[in-house]
């Protein structure tokens, strides 16, 4: 319960516009909504602050598997205002957790036939613990088998190579990719007056033991050796003697204790964009942290969820330098920390019988920490 | 993941686990733009801090840029990219011993002293379980704690400033250094421990006087750093002049970038967002 999962950047996507689908994570570009019935209400997608369009910062495909239930279809976007003054304010700062409540086992007519597949691999799922690829291939099968047009063969195959190029090894990755993308194009989303940040990709990883911090933390090299030390400590003799030392807790001019221990994280993995531990602890920067507040549907005590780190905002700088209309520079967050409904309830509406699965959107919270 | 029970599957989701030391390596493949390729891990730099940004992309060249608009310092590799001739010396490795119901542990504290004999220097003090550990991380203490040191003159201005300007004083624990200008050739009188420091700012002439338990050499080396930070805080009559304000590096920077292009932000219009995939 208590590992994290850390997010390294991946592979830049060829247009920022391009779409992928919500299965996928990835930081920037514009968000893949799936199918909806009602489509995505205009007023979450706008600033509380200063009313303009906020921009796609990071999708994140986070399946659970609960005791209960396990919800697959369940992904957060993260998203935020790219205007000058709203980069402080955390009002201008939204989480959207947008899940599948049922799990519809015989939906007919769903236009986005690829979903289907999904549902049985999830029932295959939940019987052993599967890994991912075992799970990718079933989806394949049922692509096969099922007959489909060709717009959705177009998209089910997109989909497929999605998964299967992220759970490959990163020496089959590029080639499955060049495979896929001759006879598919990506396809663009329409969208041109929603802000775009530039697009890449998200693989995980697992927080590894401590033996890469102390690598990690030598960096920049010493001009000391053992010996010199011992020949120093030789040296003193005539009546200098350091006494009454005590322990002493790590400080610098600009650095605390606490700002010094998130470092020591980001050392660790120093390219990490954001880190995932459902229901784990977060790690703040700095130790006064403003209060949480309850979820609105059900009331119950938000848990931490996922926090965004500071190098997604290096590459997302990097990136823009050059093409863009909006500039991230206003944004000089330290972490932005992201905490959910530990019930993952929904918003009431989804009690009828229909035969159109039913998806719902719920807002989250977020904890935006400023690098003073 | 052979654990089932409530947690996020946020790992699951696509099991990109493949990558492992090997990812790291990839790179991160073309973009437009063009950027660096490859590099092993121990040479790039990510920066965290808006300051570590700026820097990595040479908006500010100068350590003194963040000096005069006191900037904290969080990444130690701002100062390796703004000061190249910094040298770093072990002062001691002391153990420091807790009583604990097993027995005594043990824990090395290092107190490294950094500087470029020019006006700079910095202290850093670490405990660790091992004396590379400690080091090492003292090392990285000190280079965060970087400060400026004044040097002025004690008589005639002829040449560079070899002496502190006045005479300061700096206070730690029960230790206090005083410091008070010496002409040139008199070189730096002082205790064994403190000159060291000295000579790492770049101060030639001095003479020093401290009171109290100077023999907790812990206490009087920061002293003495206490007391060199103070030689820029104090107030002389050349700084009696207005100060004229500059921007600091946050906003001047913010306000190059977010200047409007000529691609114009489009206006607000009320169309429906398409969200069918």
């Amino acid at each position: 319960m208590g590992e994290v999962i850390l997010a390294m950047p991946g592979q830049w996507a060829h247009d920022y516009r391009e779409k992928a689908d919500h299965y996928t994570s990835k930081i920037g570009g514009l968000p893949d909504w799936p199918d909806l019935d009602i489509p995505v209400s205009g007023k979450l997608l706008l600033c509380d602050f200063c009313g303009g369009k906020l921009c796609l910062v990071a999708q994140i495909y986070a399946p659970l598997s609960m005791a209960e239930r396990s919800i697959d279809e369940r992904v957060i976007y993260v998203l935020g205002c790219m205007k000058k003054d709203c980069g402080s304010n955390p009002q201008s700062w939204r989480v959207l957790r947008l899940q599948r409540c049922k799990q519809d086992i015989e939906s007919k007519d769903e236009p986005l036939k690829a979903e289907q597949p999904e549902e049985e691999s999830t029932s295959v799922a939940e019987d052993k613990p599967t890994s991912q690829s075992s799970s990718v291939k079933v989806c394949d099968d049922e692509d096969s088998d099922s007959d489909i047009d060709l717009d959705d063969l177009a998209q089910a195959l997109e989909q497929a190579a999605t998964l299967a190029s992220n759970s490959k090894k990163q020496d089959g990755t590029k080639h499955t990719r060049k495979i896929v993308e001759g006879p598919v194009a990506k396809k663009l989303i329409d969208d041109l007056t929603t802000p775009v940040l530039p697009c890449f990709y998200i693989y995980s990883q697992r927080n590894s033991s401590e033996g890469r911090m102390d690598k990690a933390n030598f960096v920049g090299g010493s001009s000391i050796s053992l010996k010199e030390i011992e020949k120093s400590s030789g040296n003193e003799s005539e009546g200098e003697s350091w006494e009454g030392e005590a322990y002493e807790y790590d400080k610098a001019l600009g650095a605390d204790r606490t700002y010094l221990k998130f470092k020591k994280q980001l050392d660790a993995y120093p390219e990490q964009c954001f880190r995932y531990s459902y229901g784990g602890n977060a790690l703040f920067p700095v130790a006064n942290v403003p209060k949480l507040g309850a979820c609105k549907i059900c009331g119950s005590a938000r848990r931490f969820e996922l926090q965004l780190m500071p190098p997604l905002l290096y590459f997302l700088q990097e990136a823009s330098d050059d093409s863009s209309n909006f500039s991230i520079d206003g944004w000089t967050w330290l972490t932005i920390i992201i905490f959910t409904c530990p019930k993952n309830c929904c918003s009431g509406t989804c009690d009828e019988k229909s035969s159109n699965s039913c998806r719902c959107i719920v807002e989250e919270e977020a904890i935006v920490i400023q690098d003073d | 993941m052979a654990e089932r029970g409530d947690r996020g599957g946020f790992g699951r989701g696509f099991g990109g686990r493949g990558g492992g030391e090997g990812g790291r390596g990839r790179g991160r493949g073309e973009r437009r733009g063009g950027r660096r390729g490859n590099k092993s891990e121990e040479e790039k730099w990510v920066p965290v801090t808006k300051l570590g940004r700026l820097v990595k992309s040479n908006n500010i060249t100068s350590i003194e840029q963040i000096y005069l608009h006191s900037l904290p310092v969080k990444e130690h590799q701002i100062i390796d990219t703004l000061l190249k001739g910094l040298k770093d010396e072990v002062m001691k490795i002391t153990p420091v011993q807790k009583q604990t119901r097993a027995g005594q542990r043990t824990r090395f504290k290092a107190f490294v002293v950094v500087g470029d004999g020019d006006g700079h220097v910095g202290l850093g003090v670490k405990c660790a379980k091992e004396v590379a550990t400690a080091i090492r991380g003292a090392i990285i203490l000190a280079k965060l704690s970087v400060i400026p040191v004044r040097r002025g003159y004690w008589g005639n201005k002829i040449g560079l400033p070899h002496t502190v300007p006045c005479k300061v004083t700096g206070k730690c624990g029960s230790v206090t250094v005083r410091m008070v200008p010496a002409p040139r050739g008199a070189g730096i009188v002082a205790a064994r421990v403190p000159k060291k420091v000295l000579q790492f700012a770049g101060i030639e002439d001095v003479f020093t006087s401290s009171r109290g338990s100077t023999k907790t050499l812990g206490n009087f080396v920061k002293a003495t750093f206490d007391c060199l930070m103070k030689t820029y805080g104090f107030l002389t009559p050349d700084f009696w002049t207005e100060t004229r304000f500059s921007n600091s590096p946050y906003q001047q920077y913010t306000d190059l970038l977010s200047k409007p292009t000529t691609k114009a932000l489009l206006p607000p219009t009320e169309e429906p967002l398409q969200a069918e995939a």
